[in-house]
């Protein structure tokens, strides 16, 4: 796995925050790098995933889709199949047992699609602590199905509605309460972005992903793949499908970005490719950020509100400047093509997260051999997303019932308030 | 200049650079400097500003929207200070800003500007020291936060670090809340000034004239910055610089 040095990765990363964080983020990395060579420690989160989260999950053969397209053997990482829905838990349950060494009782968090969020308030909930999920206003909307379960769950959802209202200013709203909160808060940070340590040891725990993707491998092609390939938002699955295979060359590693409607300023969410992102400093790190002349950050836009960020994780940000991680990007156009695909030839419904990996994957394999391999990184499924995937194939019975069930849910209110 | 150690109660208040206009910004200042106020941070705005509570959250975001900017502070900074020289000005950003705008460049033209001092909050003590020459060249002073959970071998290395003062974050949290000034606070201060003859400017928190008071004797510099944003949003320059120079003669001396 990937080390910092002195939390930098080349010139990214770095520790820039208020000075008022400095001291929990210390705490937090005296006790990471106690524990992350500790066989032990490994073991302890080990059994933790496969207790709570069903792991390992498992890799899955697109045989029919490989034939259809008439390239490489394509693989799905099913990280979909993972207790709420997405690899965000791998990261939770990881800093859940750090939370509990460190003895707080609160824990803050960011989210984007609501999958971090989600698997924060089902840790809080197992670990019987107060929880708070920073969403972005506009996300709460694209993703009100995980702001629901958050609730239900007993997390306290807190749209936050300054600039965009997306990931970036969930993130700015989390930083201002730890900045109050920080002696009994922990923040769970969601993505291998911010401030030394959170994207070495997000990535970390993530890398079980790939421990398991070169095992079963082995056992099920024989070989390792020649490519791997997964979406970036932050970077976590991506980090996490990688991170055992950094040093192996012959595995090819590509990252897709989401490439929106278009390359136009506050269209798309590319920062590694096509020189869209500028090295800056901001959110407590060091990366490639899109951002105006004066050094403002941009706006972003993706039709998967994960992806919709306007950061990337500096580990990423200096593998791909290595050269090491090819960066690729799908539009939301052809990350519906490719969400619809894989549903009706495979039967899996993806999240739109985790389809940006899919449409990158997908044209790859086309130009490769049927002896070779691709392994996708399906982070997430999408369940979720079951409003936004209506409004890109509209139908009129699913609108209809939208209303009746309007009319439904109106009246158990006032059935709730009569009582 | 900054204060001398024990000097008597400055006000330090605020200007975002663009909120609500660039043109209100110098009207702004001129209203501040006629009130008594003897430091003005003149704050770039930005789009993620993590330090700020609400106010100044909302007031980077208006003053991007009427052309806030490095540039359009620097050149304001060139007015102001060549206007007001009884007014210290203290240039107050988030490191992208000026990241993104040549971090040499902005320190030479800062201080050719007139600009005597910097408070960057997300620019720690480890990434300012190996720019210490060049600041002292420029007679430009870092001014570094001291925050109630700095270790002391922290505070140590700070307060070495700083020029001119040391800005005291008065609690946890961010900008515009209200602060306790009792013994705990009083404790905090004599722990300071136990690694530092440096004066010392304490903010967050600081919004009635009850805060003032409370922070004559205590402290050199009082920053009064959220308040003052939150009249000048609701009634205007003129309302809120009168507001000040009245709260300003309600210091009691010491």
């Amino acid at each position: 796995m990937i080390r910092s040095e002195n939390g930098y990765f080349g010139e990214f990363g770095g520790r820039f925050v208020p000075e008022i964080l400095l001291p929990a983020l210390t705490e937090l990395e005296d006790l990471f790098f106690g524990l992350r060579d500790d066989p032990a420690f490994w073991q302890e989160f080990v059994t933790l995933c496969q207790e709570f989260s069903g792991r390992p999950t498992p890799l899955t053969p697109l045989r029919r889709l490989s034939k259809q397209l008439g390239g490489a053997q394509i693989w799905l990482k099913r990280e979909d199949l993972n207790h709420s829905g997405a690899h965000k838990v791998n990261n939770v349950l990881g800093q859940g047992l750090l939370v509990q060494r460190m003895g707080k009782q609160r824990v803050i968090a960011e989210t984007g699609a609501g999958q971090h969020g989600l698997a924060t308030a089902i840790m809080a909930a197992r670990l019987g602590l107060e929880a708070t999920i920073y969403m972005g206003a506009e996300d709460i909307e694209r993703q009100y199905s995980n702001v629901f379960w958050m609730r239900q769950l007993g997390s306290d959802v807190v749209g936050v509605t300054t600039g965009a209202q997306t990931l970036k200013e969930a993130l700015d709203e989390a930083l201002r309460d730890w900045a109050a909160s920080v002696e009994t808060t922990h923040y769970v940070l969601g993505t291998a972005c911010g401030p030394a340590p959170f994207p070495e040891l997000v990535s970390y725990f993530q890398s079980i992903i790939s421990d398991e993707i070169k095992e079963q491998s082995m056992r099920q092609m024989g070989c390792l793949p020649d490519e791997i390939v997964a979406c970036v938002g932050g970077g976590s699955n991506a980090m996490g499908a990688f991170g055992a295979f950094l040093e192996i060359s012959e595995v090819n590693l590509v990252g897709v970005e989401a490439g929106g409607i278009s390359l136009e300023d506050g269209k798309h969410s590319i920062r590694l490719s096509q020189n869209t992102g500028e090295t800056g400093i901001a959110q407590g790190y060091k990366t490639l950020f899109l951002q105006n002349d004066d050094g403002q950050l941009g706006d972003t836009h993706s039709i998967a509100a994960g992806l919709d960020y306007v950061g990337v994780s500096p580990i990423l940000a200096h593998l791909s400047q290595q050269g090491r991680v090819i960066p690729e990007s799908a539009t939301d156009n052809e990350v519906t093509e490719a969400f619809s695909l894989l549903m009706k030839t495979e039967g899996i419904i993806p999240a739109l997260e985790s389809a940006h990996g899919l449409a990158g994957g997908f044209k790859r394999a086309k130009q490769m051999k049927p002896d070779q391999n691709v392994v996708i990184n399906l982070s997430g499924r999408g369940d979720k997303d079951i409003f936004t995937v209506a409004r890109a194939f509209p139908q009129r019975e699913w609108t209809e019932f939208l209303q009746r069930e309007a009319v439904r849910s109106t009246e158990a209110l006032a059935q709730k308030r009569g009582h | 200049m900054f204060p001398t150690q024990y000097e008597d109660l400055q006000i330090m208040s605020h200007a975002v650079i663009g909120f609500p206009s660039l043109e209100e910004n110098e009207k702004a200042i001129a209203g501040l400097a006629e009130a008594g106020v003897k430091l003005i941070e003149l704050q770039v705005p930005f789009s993620d500003p993590v330090a700020d509570g609400h106010t100044l959250v909302n007031a980077c975001y208006e003053a991007l929207k009427h052309g806030g900017s490095v540039q359009a502070t620097l050149n304001l900074a060139t007015t102001v200070c060549a206007r007001h020289p009884e007014v210290t000005f203290v240039l107050m950003s988030y490191l992208n800003p000026l990241f993104r705008y040549g971090l040499q460049e902005l320190f030479e033209k800062a201080s050719a500007a007139g600009i005597k001092g910097m408070i960057v909050p997300d620019w720690p003590v480890e990434e300012i020291e190996p720019w210490l020459p060049t600041l002292d060249a420029l007679g430009l002073s870092p001014i570094l936060m001291v925050t109630p959970n700095t270790a002391a071998e922290r505070v140590e290395k700070i307060a070495k670090a700083s020029r001119g003062m040391i800005y005291v974050v008065s609690r946890m949290g961010v900008t515009g809340h209200e602060t306790q000034w009792g013994e705990k606070f009083q404790n905090y201060i004599a722990e300071i000034r136990k690694h530092t003859d440096l004066p010392l400017a304490v903010g967050f928190g600081v919004r009635t004239a009850k805060d003032l008071n409370a922070l004559t004797g205590k402290a050199e510099v009082a920053a009064f910055c959220s308040q003052y944003i939150e009249w000048q949003r609701d009634e205007g320059s003129e309302v809120a610089a009168n507001k000040m120079k009245s709260i300003i003669q309600e210091i009691d001396s010491p």
